[in-house]
This record gives structure tokens, sequence and C-alpha cells, in this order.
């Protein structure tokens, strides 16, 4: 957390980020590093693998600072899609999917004995999705935490493309209850 | 457009969570500058769903902050921290503030210095690698001077100490050439080992030499001349050709090469052994 006691807006914090301050760089890591880290363990169960995430997810937020629009949204919510869609893409890259596959026998094996789920889905928003009824559980599962496209989840189910669409809805506006303060 | 049933469809929660598609995005943005419901409820959700991820924090290793840090480090703009913390509130942004102009013309003005420093200590130097240089060339020149004078020097020096050592030799006969009458301030020395029957000539005191002309060195035996050879441009003793004996030795001018009797006329030094 915050070593000093400044506290910028989220807008003073935007600008000094777009001057190019390393102070402003290291209170956005300060106060932002862990919840984005648990958004990445909410996708990544590796530990390494979700660390190196991590730091590209930075970079790409410093990098990318300038292309953010604060009439578009918050800062937060824009920073949050950085983080799943970098994770996403680790998870679909191919040096991931040998890790999984191995990954996965082992989670069997362990099932088995009737022990061990993912930690993944014990973390942050993951944890509350599982929550909701199995149908829009393996919805949202898809489309927001393994980056399927709606087209690809009707076929994989075997569910009319509309159906996908309303219901995935139905599941965030659960969602949106579970989730609200 | 039913405004509220649209906000309740869960396209907001689709455009928060980064599932909408890219037509639902643009519909959204439009209709959310013109209902500032829409951005309401946009924003309402942001806020659950980020406090809700604050709520769940998990610190990362401390190294990655550290390599990130390092891995930034080149992009930085240094200099802007310290104006940080102090400055205003600044809610009519974006688009950079006064104080990054600050900023800016601030390090804009230190690397104006610093490269007018840098391009002045260029010029002297280049200045001083041009006069070294020249330094450098006279130095060396004189010093080869000085390395061939040494060498002439030590020839020389060579020369007399082998003059020495045929003096000295205990075996060694001198036999010293007085002028002839007419060249009386002419003188020679013939030094002749008498175990090796080497013979070594010094010139004391020869007149010039005329050009196309040479000194020659003869052996008196039994009344014969016999040559001894012909005296080179040599510095300190000349070795001449042995001889096995001898009675007297005699100095003439010849021509270039020597002569195979000696001219008398041209005699100028003579002595007994």
């Amino acid at each position: 957390m915050p070593e000093n006691a400044v506290k910028y807006t989220e807008a003073e914090l935007v600008a000094f980020l777009k001057q190019r301050q390393q102070s402003a760089f290291g209170y956005l890591y300060d106060n932002y590093s862990g919840s984005l880290y648990s958004v990445i363990l909410s996708i990544i169960s590796d530990r390494e693998l979700a660390n190196d995430v991590l730091q590209e997810v930075f970079v790409k937020i410093w990098r990318q600072i300038e292309t953010y629009d604060a009439t578009k949204g918050r800062l937060f919510t824009w920073m949050m899609n950085i983080t799943r869609n970098a994770s996403i893409d680790t998870l679909r890259s191919k040096g991931y999917q040998n890790n999984q596959q191995n990954r996965e026998l082992t989670d069997t094996v362990y099932e088995s004995v009737g022990s061990v789920s993912t930690n993944t889905d014990k973390i942050g928003l993951r944890k509350l999705v599982y929550t909701l009824k199995p149908d829009y559980k393996v919805l949202v599962e898809l489309a927001y935490f393994q980056g399927y496209t709606q087209d690809e989840i009707s076929k994989l189910l075997d569910i009319p493309l509309g159906t996908v669409k309303t219901r995935l809805r139905a599941a965030l506006i659960q969602l949106r209850e579970i989730v609200k303060p | 457009m039913d405004i509220k049933a649209y906000i309740e469809s869960g396209v907001v929660e689709s455009y928060v969570l980064g599932l909408a598609s890219p037509e639902e995005v643009a519909e959204l943005e439009a209709l959310s500058v013109q209902h500032s419901e829409v951005r309401a409820a946009v924003d309402a959700f942001a806020e659950s769903i980020q406090q809700q991820a604050m709520g769940t924090n998990i610190a990362p290793p401390p190294e990655i902050k550290q390599q990130l840090m390092e891995r930034l480090a080149g992009d930085f703009k240094e200099g802007a921290i310290a104006a940080a913390p102090a400055a205003p509130k600044l809610s009519a942004l974006p688009g950079g503030s006064a104080n990054g102009k600050v900023v800016r013309m601030v390090s804009f003005k230190i690397w104006r210095n610093v490269a007018a420093a840098a391009v002045v200590l260029l010029v002297v130097s280049a200045t001083l690698n041009v006069y070294y240089y020249k330094n450098y060339t006279q130095t060396t020149n004189k010093y080869q001077a000085l390395l061939a004078e040494r060498n002439t020097l030590q020839a020389a020096n060579d020369d007399y100490h082998q003059t020495l050592n045929v003096i000295h030799d205990s075996t060694i006969q001198m036999v010293r050439m007085q002028g002839v009458p007419g060249k009386q301030n002419n003188m020679a020395t013939v030094y002749w080992d008498a175990k090796t029957k080497a013979v070594y000539v010094y010139a004391n005191n020869l007149q010039q030499i005329p050009e196309g002309k040479q000194y020659q060195l003869w052996a008196l035996v039994d009344g014969k001349p016999v040559d001894a050879g012909v005296i080179t441009d040599c510095r300190g003793v000349c070795k001449m050709k042995n001889i096995a004996r001898a009675q007297a030795f005699a100095i003439t001018l010849e021509k270039q090469g020597g002569s195979a009797t000696p001219t008398l006329t041209a005699m100028y030094v003579l002595g007994k052994v």
C-alpha cells in the first residue's frame, strides 16, 4: 500500500501518468496492483505466469495511458479490461495450453481423491460468478474468464446464439445485484 | 427508445466487463452522451466492480514492482516528482496542466544548457587534440633525430674501443711512421700482431685525400714493397692485410683501389720496425 500519504484523485493520477511521472506510476502500482493481481489470479492459477502477466499489464497501462479516455469510463474499468484481456491472451497462448494439459491431468488425479478445485474459482469476481445458477455460471465462465465469443459459446454448448445473448445478459444483471455493495 | 429498459437489458454490465460487441459499445457510448442515466448506470456498476476487486486484494511479490521500475526507468521524466504532491487539484483536465508545461520548460532549459556545455567541451577537446598531436609529432621527430645521433656516437665509440684493444694487446708491436721530408707533419702508426701477423694502421695525421685517390700501406720485405692494402674510410684503426715479416712500413698516395707497385714520389710516411 502507498508509503506516502499523498492521495491523488483519479483525474490527477491520469494527468500525472500522462506526464510520465515516476511517482504517479509508483502510486498507481501501490494502489491497484493488488486488485489487478487478483483479477489475473481469478483467470490464471499459475503464480509465476500471473506475476509475468501483472508486469505486462502495468507496462501496457503505462504505455497506453494516452489512449485512456475518461469520458468513456473509470480508470479502474479500463485497467481491469486490459488485465482481463492480457490474462486471457496468456491463457490462450500455445505455451500455456501445453502447461494447462499437464495441470488438468494432475487436477483430475486430485479430484478423484476429492480434495482440490483450482484456486481461481475462489478468487474475486469468479468466486461470485460461481454462486450464480449453473446456466448462468457456465456462460459467464466461458465469456468472461475464458474469453470465448458468444458465437463460439453457441457452438460449444449447442445453444442458439440469441439464447446465449439473452441468457448472458440476464446472468450479468444477476451478477450486478451480487456485487452491489 | 426506452432508456430504462435499455439500462436494464444487461448491456451496461456487458460494456463495463468488456463483453459488449463493437456495435453495442458504439451505441452505448452515443447514448451515454445523450442520457445521463446511462452514464450513471455505467459508473454505478463500474464502481461496484471496482469496490469488489479492491476488496479482494492479493499482494503481488514485492520484486515485481522493482522489476517494473527498472524496466520503465528510461520512460520516467525525472524532476517532475517533486512537483507532483504539491500540485493543485486538477479538475479541468485533460490536455496537460500549466504545471506540466513548467516542468517541460524547466527540463528543456536544463537540456539546452547541457547541450551548449557539451558543444563547448567538444570544441575545446578538438582544439586540444590538434595541439597535442602537433606536440606529439614534433617530439617524435626530435626523438628520432636523437636516436640516430646516439647510434652514430655508439658506432664511433665501438671503433675507438677496438683501437684501444689493439693498442693494449701485449703481442702487438707498434711501428711509428714519420712524415718523409716535405711531408713532415704527416704521421701514422702500424700495429702489428707478432702472433697472428695481423696488421692495423692508425692515421694519426694524414693530409686530406684528393678526389679519386686513396692511401695504400706497404710492407718493405727485404727491400721489396709488399702490398698491405688500401686504407678505407674507417674510424680508429683499420685492419689491413696480414704481413708475415717486414723490416719497414710506408704509406703512399695511390689511385682509387690501390696500385701493384708503390708510387715512391707520393710517399707520405715511413717507419722502420
